[in-house]
């Protein structure tokens, strides 16, 4: 697993990476490193997203039956 | 009595005054004439015929002087009288005050005078029931017996059913039926009972009693429907008491719609009937298990599937403001550029006209030093054997060979003579 921390450090630092960008503090030296880092929070953000989204699949049909009625 | 008394009269045999008797008797009431009589039942007892001793309402057993009449009913009369008394909840006891309908008889092996019944006036005793329930009623409610149980709480989730009830009966299935269809884990502990006769009241009471001692969440008395005679158990005062005093809470689910016995009066909950009950006690717990399980589950999953949807619109929208940003950001930085590539152009045009012009300017300014032009007009140039020019005196010696440059060509000359310019 990479190295950016839990759901919310990781989501903290993307939206910095990002504020940076809308303040206009990233050189073109930076921009590259930024976005590469950027890009690597955003797909392991996803990749964890999609690995829960598969763990929610597998247990929301057990939950649905609990709910059968409502 | 003297013995010409005796002469004159006529003595009878037992058997002759038995029919003196006899005739006597219809004489005055009529060969089975019928008559009401009205009393208070002292004795009665059943077998294939009805006995009944009949007394004045009110006397007491202790004056040993009370009229008593010996009334019976013969067996093809009791039967379908007590069929019908028994659908209408009617027992004949000690202490039921009664109109029986009959005529006068009298059986001489006995030695009574006796009555035999035809009919038994059956609304009289319905409104003799009525006022005995009524009085039960109010002796309870006096006794703050009918609220007793209504006091006793209830498990929230009551599944295990104590159940007081004659299993293969209607009432039965009806109501363990419903528990079994509603999916719950019911268990039902049952005591079997007779739910009507004589018996019935004594085995429900012990009934209620042994599940109460159990522990169960809650009692359950099921019956299903019948005559008010197949009811009356329900009615019965120990029943009552027995609801009253127990410890858990009593349900019942007796008779039809519109039946209300007793015991339904004293319970905690009263369903119309056992299917019913079956329903409101399946209700009882689908209604926790929904609020307690059901629902929060429901909000497990919609905080989940929210958290899910916000988290996949969070990245996603990263993803493209990422996008954008370094976009813009290179975009920028191509303007930037663009825009110092044109400032250079123009510089360096710039630049390049100006000297275009400085070197336009030194052409011309060195046309106006151009020595052919010099020596056309008329000007020469001497130079020294070696090249050199000679711009003074001091750069010749007498002698030296020299050679002037004229505008059409050269010749060669020698120093013979240096004069100063004039000063």
């Amino acid at each position: 697993m990479s190295d950016i921390g839990n759901w919310n450090e990781a989501a903290n630092e993307l939206d910095a990476i990002v504020a940076s960008f809308d303040e206009g503090e990233v050189s073109v030296d930076d921009l590259f490193v930024k976005l590469e880092r950027a890009t690597l929070i955003i797909e392991t953000l996803e990749s964890r997203l999609d690995a829960t989204k598969a763990k929610v699949d597998e247990l929301a049909p057990r939950l649905a039956k609990v709910t059968e009625g409502e | 009595m003297s013995d010409e008394g005796l002469s004159n009269e006529t003595v009878h045999e037992v058997g002759e005054f038995y029919q003196l008797l006899t005739a006597q008797l219809e004489s005055a009431f009529g060969r089975r004439h019928p008559h009401w009589v009205r009393g208070e039942i002292a004795k009665v007892y059943e077998k294939s015929h009805m006995y009944v001793d009949l007394v004045d309402a009110g006397s007491t057993s202790s004056d040993s002087k009370r009229p008593v009449l010996n009334a019976h009913c013969w067996a093809t009369q009791w039967a379908p009288l007590k069929r019908k008394l028994a659908s209408e909840g009617v027992t004949l006891s000690p202490g039921v005050i009664v109109n029986f309908y009959g005529y006068v008889d009298v059986y001489a092996p006995q030695g009574k005078i006796g009555f035999t019944i035809t009919q038994v006036d059956v609304q009289g005793l319905l409104g003799d029931v009525a006022r005995r329930r009524q009085e039960l009623i109010a002796r309870l409610a006096s006794e703050g017996l009918i609220d007793a149980n209504k006091k006793v709480s209830i498990s929230p989730v009551p599944l295990r059913v104590g159940l007081v009830a004659s299993p293969g009966t209607e009432g039965y299935s009806d109501f363990t039926g419903q528990l079994l269809r509603s999916g719950y884990g019911f268990e039902i502990v049952l005591v079997k009972t007779a739910v009507q006769g004589e018996a019935a009241p004594q085995q429900i009471v012990a009934a209620v009693e042994t599940l109460d001692r159990d522990g169960v969440d809650i009692i359950c008395l099921v019956r299903g429907g019948g005559s008010k005679g197949d009811l009356a158990a329900f009615d019965d005062e120990r029943v009552a008491r027995a609801i009253a005093a127990c410890s858990t809470a009593v349900f019942t689910g007796i008779g039809h719609t519109g039946d209300e016995s007793v015991a339904d009066l004293v319970a905690h909950t009263r369903a119309i009937t056992p299917t019913k009950l079956g329903e409101e006690i399946a209700a009882l717990v689908d209604s926790w298990h929904r609020r307690h399980v059901r629902l929060p589950a429901q909000k497990v999953l919609d905080a989940t599937n929210e958290l899910l949807d916000e988290a996949t619109e969070y990245a996603a929208e990263r993803r493209r403001t990422m996008i954008f940003a370094v976009r813009d950001r290179l975009r920028s930085e191509q303007r930037h550029l663009g825009a110092q590539r044109g400032q250079l152009l123009v510089h360096s045009r710039h630049l390049l006209s100006s000297t275009a012009q400085a070197l336009a300017s030194a052409r011309q300014l060195l046309g106006a030093y151009d020595p052919s032009k010099r020596l056309a007009q008329g000007w020469s140039i001497v130079t020294t054997s070696d090249g050199g020019v000679v711009r003074s005196l001091d750069d010749v010696a007498l002698g030296d060979s020299v050679r002037v440059l004229v505008s059409d060509g050269s010749f060669d000359s020698t120093v013979s003579e240096k004069n100063g310019a004039p000063s």
